[in-house]
C-alpha cells in the first residue's frame, strides 16, 4: 500500500475495512503556513520551557517534608534529601505541582469532552460561527493545534489531542519515572497549555451552541445576589460549572411557563454561563433573551452562607468546585439535592432511568435526600417540578434554616475562649473575640468579619464545645444575605478583532499601560472587597481590566458613593478604562485569547502550530499581568501555569503558597536578562521585564505596586514607558509611602521618566545611582542599561532572527 | 500584665502551629527563651530583619523594630510595610522588597544581599502573616540551610529553626518577650 499526505491507494487487498477520521483540507480560506510545532507533545515546547525555567527560578516552598506516594515511604525529604526511590525534594516538588495542574487540567477537559457529546447529542452538529466581528475565532486552537474548527464535531480532534497528552503527562508521575524538577516544570507547563485549550474549546462550544454573547462590549446588566431570588416561588439553585442541566431546567420552565412559579439561581460559574444562553446574535437554537431569566446567587466562596440563608428548595449539582458535605448541608434542611453529572455523585442513588414522576415524588416527600439523574433534561425537568412542589412541604415542615435566638444565645455561653478555632481559621479571624462580643450583645463584629470568613467551617470540626460557628455568623447576618442584590454585567466572550485592532498598538507601545486579568476565586487574603479594590484601582487609572468566575461576581458586591456597581461605573469593552466580564471559569480562555490576538491581528504574527513564537511575543511586547486573589483550587494552579506559558506573568495572594511552585526571576543576575534582537540577532541585555512569572504578594497593596511593575515589557516606547513607570510610581506612593527602591532600572531615556517625578528622579539618579545628566539640556548621558530604541525587537527565539535577503 | 518580669517570660509554652495543620514532617522548630534568641540574634555576622503587614495590626511593633534597627541589623520591609517606617521618619537601613523575591534570592549562596555586602547568615521574621511566612522558611530550610531561620513572631513556627511558642492570644507577654529579645541584643 503506498500512502502520501491526502490520499491513498489500495492493491491486491480483499475483506478490508477502511475507517476515515478525518479528511484534513490543508490551507484552504487560511493564508498561514503551518507553524513548526502543531500538536505539540509533551517534549516538543521543552526549550521554551526551560528558557522560562532559567529566567524565572523555579522556587518551591513545601507544604511537606516528606513523601508518601509509594510503599518505599514516608521518606523524609527534608533539607532536599532524596527518597528511596531516588527523587529529591525539589522533584517530589514538582511532581506534586505537575499532578495539580492535570486535576485542573483534567476539570476543563473533561468539561469540555462532556459539551462537547453533549452539545452534539442535542444540537447536531453546527457551524463554528462566531460571528463578523470574531473572525480569529479559536486563537488558542489555531495556536496549538494548527487547524481551525469549522464545525463542532472539528473540536473533537482537539480534544482527542488534549487526552492523549493528559495520559502522556500523568503516566511521568508514576514512581521511577520523571525525576528533575525542572522537567517536571516542563510538564506542568505543558499541562497549563492543555488547561487553556480545553477551556476554549468548552467555552467555544456553548458560546454557539446556546447563542451565547460574542464579544459584546453591551452585554446587559444582571442581577447578583441571594436577595434577587423570589421567595414566594420555588427557589431552584444549579450549582457548578456545566450549564447543562441547569440550561434543561430553564428551557422546562420556559415551555411549561413556569417562571411565575420558580426561580433559578446560579451559583459559582453555572450561573454565568445560565445567564449567557440565549443573548447571542448567533444560529438561536434556544428562546432568544432567556438568559435574562435566572438570577446570580452567587459565588462558591459564599456557598455555606447561602445553604444557611433559608431562600433555596431544590438544589442541581454539576460539577467542580462543588463543597464536598453539599449533600449533609442541604439534608439538614431538607434541600432535596439532584446530581447532574458522574463527577459528582455523593453517593446518591443513580435514577437517571427511573420515571421522572417517580423520583419527584421520592424527593418531595423526603424519602430521599437526593439522587442522581445524569441525564440533563431529566434533571432539569425534577429540578423545576421539585423546586415548585417542595416548597409548600418544606412550610409545613417548619424547617430551622436559622438558629434562634435563644440557641444563639446558648451556642455562645458554651464558648470557652480556648482558641481552637483560630488556630484553623484561613483568614486568622479571632472567632473567640466575636463571641466574647457577641455574649455582651454586640453582633457588629461578627457582621464586619461576615465577608472576610471564607465559610470553609474548619473552625466547627475544631471546636471542643460542638458550636456550630457558621451558624453564629449566619444569625449574626441573617438579614444580609436574604436582601444582598447588586448589578453585574453578563458574560460578554471573547474580545472582538476590531477591539484588538483598536488597542493593539497602545498595548504594545505601552500607552495602554496594561491588561490587568482578575481570575478564580476571591476567597483570601481578606475577603472579597479586595478584588473590587484592585479592579477598581486599575481601570480608574486606564489599564484595561478583565475579569472573570467567581472574581466577576464577588466584585459586584461593592458600590461607590452613588451606589453604583463597578459594572455600572465603567463601560465593558476590551479597552483601557473599560471592565470587561468575559464570564465563566472556561471563559479565561478569551483572555489568554485576547493576547494572541494581538500578535496576530495587530503584529501579524503567523500563529498556526506556533505557540512558542506567540507566547515569546506576549512575553516581550503584551504587557498583561494575570492576578488571582483568592483561587482555592487547583484549577487555578494550571490556569496560572498556561498564562505562563504562554508569557503572562500572574500575581497570587499568599494562600496561593499551597501550590507550592513559583516562578520569580533574579534581578542582581544580568546574564538571565539577555534577549536576542530579531533585527541583526545580537544579544541584549534588557531590564527585568517582567520580573516574575508566578509572583506571591502578602497584601493587596504589595499586589498591586507588583501588577504595574509585571506591565513593563522591554518593547514600551518612550511615551509607553513613562505611562507605566508614573502608574508603577503613584502606587508605590499611594500605598508604601515612598517610590519603590528599584525604579531607575526601568529607565533608559529621560523621556521614559515620568513627569510628576522628572526633577526629582533626575537628581536622585545622579546623587544615589552615579548617573550622569546633562542639566542644561535635561538628557541623561551615561548609566542606563540600555538606549530606548522604538524598534528594537526583542525575542528569545534564534529562529526569529530577519536573515537578509 | 500577665508577663513574669523578673525571671523573663516563658516563650517555649504552646508549641503548636498557629496553623494546626501545618506539619511538616521529622524536623520541627525548637522553642527559645527570648535571651538565648536574642544572644543568637547577636551573635550573627549578617542578620537580616524580615518584617511584614500584619506590623499594622500592632503599630508598637514598628518602634520595637526601629530599636533592633538602630542596633545596625538591616530590615527587609515586606509588603507594604515599608509604609510604617516612613510613617515614623526611619529609613537608614531599610529595604523595601517582597518576602517572595527575597526568599527567592536567600536561597542562592551568591546573592550579594540588599546592601551589596554579601548573603545573610541569620533571617529573623516578625509580622508576617503565617501561612506566608511558614513556606518561606520551609523553602530555606529545604534548598538553603546555611541561613538560620529564627521567629521572633507571636507564633509557633514549625519550620524555622528558633522560634516562640503561640502567644498570639497573649500580646502583653509576647510585647514583653521582643523587649527581652532587644534587650539581649544590646548586652
Amino acid at each position: 500500500m503506498a500512502t502520501r499526505e491526502g490520499s491513498f491507494s489500495v492493491e491486491d487487498m480483499k475483506n478490508v475495512q477502511i475507517n476515515i477520521g478525518a479528511v484534513v483540507k490543508e490551507a484552504d480560506e487560511w493564508d498561514q503556513e503551518m507553524g513548526p510545532h502543531p500538536k505539540p507533545g509533551v517534549a516538543t515546547l521543552r526549550s521554551w520551557d526551560h528558557m522560562i525555567a532559567n529566567r524565572y527560578k523555579i522556587m518551591y516552598a513545601p507544604a511537606d517534608d516528606t513523601c508518601t506516594l509509594c510503599t518505599y515511604g514516608p521518606c523524609d525529604l527534608t533539607g532536599n534529601k532524596r527518597g528511596a526511590c531516588g527523587i529529591d525534594q525539589a522533584g517530589a516538588c514538582g511532581k506534586i505541582v505537575l499532578i495539580a495542574c492535570l486535576m485542573g487540567c483534567c476539570a476543563h477537559a473533561a468539561h469540555g469532552r462532556h459539551l462537547y457529546h453533549w452539545c452534539m447529542d442535542k444540537f447536531g452538529d453546527m457551524k463554528f460561527d462566531m460571528g463578523d466581528e470574531i473572525l480569529v475565532d479559536s486563537p488558542l486552537y489555531q495556536t496549538i493545534m494548527g487547524t481551525k474548527p469549522k464545525n463542532f464535531k472539528d473540536f473533537n480532534e482537539g480534544l482527542y489531542y488534549l487526552e492523549e497528552e493528559v495520559v502522556q503527562l500523568l503516566a511521568a508521575t508514576h514512581t521511577g519515572q520523571e525525576s528533575a524538577f525542572i522537567d517536571f516544570e516542563s510538564k506542568a507547563l505543558h499541562a497549563g497549555m492543555l488547561d487553556l485549550l480545553g477551556m476554549e474549546i468548552c467555552d467555544m462550544l456553548q458560546i454557539v451552541a446556546y447563542n451565547m454573547p460574542r464579544g459584546a462590549a453591551d452585554a446587559p446588566i444582571i442581577e447578583i445576589g441571594m436577595g434577587t431570588l423570589d421567595q414566594s416561588k420555588g427557589v431552584l439553585i444549579a450549582y457548578g460549572h456545566n450549564l447543562a442541566a441547569g440550561a434543561e431546567a430553564m428551557l422546562y420552565a420556559e415551555s411549561n411557563n413556569l417562571w411565575d412559579k420558580v426561580d433559578i439561581g446560579g451559583v459559582c460559574c453555572t450561573a454565568h454561563d445560565l445567564n449567557r444562553i440565549g443573548l447571542g446574535k448567533g444560529e438561536a437554537k434556544v428562546p432568544a433573551g432567556i438568559g435574562m431569566k435566572p438570577k446570580v446567587a452567587g459565588a462558591m466562596g459564599w456557598w455555606r452562607k447561602m445553604i444557611r440563608s433559608g431562600v433555596m428548595d431544590c438544589v442541581m449539582v454539576d460539577e467542580q468546585c462543588v463543597f464536598c458535605d453539599v449533600l449533609a448541608d442541604a439534608e439538614k434542611r431538607k434541600i432535596p439535592v439532584i446530581a447532574t453529572t458522574d463527577k459528582i455523585m455523593l453517593g446518591l442513588p443513580d435514577r437517571t432511568n427511573d420515571s421522572i414522576d417517580a423520583i419527584v415524588d421520592d424527593l418531595v416527600s423526603f424519602k430521599m435526600p437526593g439522587v442522581a439523574v445524569l441525564d440533563p433534561v431529566k434533571a432539569g425537568e425534577i429540578g423545576i417540578r421539585v423546586a415548585i412542589a417542595v416548597k409548600p412541604k418544606r412550610a409545613e415542615a417548619k424547617i430551622q434554616n436559622l438558629i434562634t435566638e435563644e440557641q444563639f444565645k446558648e451556642s455562645v455561653a458554651k464558648c470557652t475562649q480556648c482558641n481552637e478555632c483560630a488556630f484553623v481559621c484561613p483568614p486568622h479571624i479571632r472567632i473567640s473575640k466575636l463571641i466574647a462580643d457577641a455574649v455582651k450583645g454586640d453582633l457588629l463584629p461578627f457582621s464586619n468579619y461576615y465577608e472576610i470568613c471564607v465559610g470553609c467551617g474548619k473552625c466547627e470540626q475544631s471546636c471542643p464545645q460542638g458550636i456550630n460557628i457558621l451558624d453564629l455568623f449566619e444569625y449574626a447576618n441573617r438579614q444580609y444575605i436574604k436582601n444582598q442584590k447588586f448589578k453585574m454585567r453578563s458574560g460578554r466572550g471573547p474580545a472582538r478583532d476590531t477591539e484588538i485592532r483598536a488597542v493593539g498598538a497602545p498595548i504594545v507601545l505601552g500607552t495602554i499601560p496594561g491588561v490587568i486579568a482578575l481570575v478564580g476565586c476571591s476567597n483570601y487574603p481578606n475577603g472579597t472587597k479586595e478584588c473590587y479594590d484592585i479592579a477598581k484601582e486599575f481601570v480608574d487609572r486606564g489599564y484595561i481590566v478583565v475579569t472573570s468566575g467567581c472574581m466577576a461576581m464577588d466584585m459586584s458586591l461593592y458600590t461607590d458613593v452613588d451606589g453604583k456597581t463597578i459594572w455600572e461605573q465603567y463601560p465593558g469593552g476590551f479597552d483601557g478604562r473599560n471592565i470587561c466580564n468575559t464570564g465563566s471559569c472556561v471563559s479565561n480562555a478569551n483572555i489568554g485569547d485576547a493576547a494572541i490576538k494581538v500578535a496576530t491581528i495587530f503584529a501579524h504574527r503567523n500563529h498556526r502550530g506556533n505557540f512558542d513564537d506567540i507566547a515569546d511575543y506576549i512575553l516581550n511586547k503584551v504587557g498583561a499581568c494575570g492576578v488571582a486573589w483568592g483561587a482555592y483550587s487547583q484549577k487555578a494552579a494550571s490556569i496560572a501555569t498556561g498564562c505562563n506559558r504562554l508569557g503572562i506573568p500572574v500575581v497570587v495572594q499568599p494562600h496561593s503558597v499551597m501550590y507550592r511552585r513559583s516562578f520569580i526571576g533574579r534581578t542582581d543576575k544580568p546574564e538571565d536578562w539577555m534577549v536576542i534582537d530579531a533585527r541583526d540577532g545580537k544579544m541584549q541585555q534588557i531590564e527585568p521585564a517582567p520580573e516574575a512569572m508566578l509572583y506571591i504578594a502578602e497584601t493587596k497593596e504589595e499586589a498591586m505596586v507588583e501588577m504595574a511593575k509585571l506591565c513593563f515589557r522591554p518593547s514600551d516606547n518612550s511615551i509607553g514607558r513613562g505611562i507605566k513607570l508614573t502608574h508603577y510610581c503613584d502606587i508605590s506612593m499611594k500605598y508604601c509611602g515612598k517610590l519603590p527602591d528599584d525604579w531607575h532600572i526601568f529607565v533608559r531615556d529621560a523621556k521614559d521618566l515620568p513627569l510628576v517625578y522628572k526633577e526629582q528622579m533626575m537628581k536622585e539618579l545622579e546623587s544615589k545611582h552615579g548617573w550622569t545628566i546633562d542639566w542644561k539640556a535635561k538628557k541623561i548621558l551615561t548609566g542606563p542599561l540600555r538606549p530606548a530604541d522604538v524598534s528594537f525587537d526583542p525575542t528569545n527565539l534564534p529562529r526569529k532572527i530577519r536573515t537578509k535577503k | 500584665m500577665a508577663a513574669e518580669v523578673k525571671k523573663g517570660i516563658d516563650t517555649t509554652k504552646n508549641p503548636i502551629p498557629f496553623e494546626m495543620a501545618q506539619v511538616p514532617g521529622p524536623e520541627q522548630a525548637k522553642c527559645y527563651m527570648p535571651k538565648v534568641m536574642g544572644a543568637i540574634i547577636k551573635k550573627a555576622k549578617r542578620p537580616l530583619l524580615v518584617v511584614g503587614a500584619e506590623l499594622f495590626d500592632d503599630p508598637i511593633m514598628f518602634d520595637k523594630i526601629i530599636e533592633m534597627g538602630k542596633m545596625g541589623i538591616p530590615i527587609a520591609a515586606t509588603a507594604h510595610s515599608v509604609k510604617g517606617f516612613v510613617d515614623r521618619g526611619y529609613l537608614e537601613n531599610v529595604y523595601q522588597i517582597g518576602l517572595h523575591p527575597l526568599t527567592n534570592n536567600l536561597r542562592f549562596p551568591d546573592w550579594k544581599g540588599l546592601d551589596g555586602q554579601g548573603q545573610y547568615d541569620a533571617v529573623i521574621f516578625m509580622g508576617i502573616f503565617y501561612k506566608f511566612a511558614n513556606a518561606m522558611f520551609a523553602t530555606l530550610k529545604n534548598f538553603n540551610r546555611d541561613i538560620k531561620r529564627i521567629s521572633v513572631d507571636r507564633y509557633y513556627h514549625i519550620n524555622a529553626n528558633m522560634t516562640f511558642g503561640n502567644m498570639a492570644f497573649i500580646p502583653d507577654d509576647y510585647h514583653a518577650a521582643v523587649d527581652e529579645v532587644i534587650a539581649a541584643m544590646q548586652k
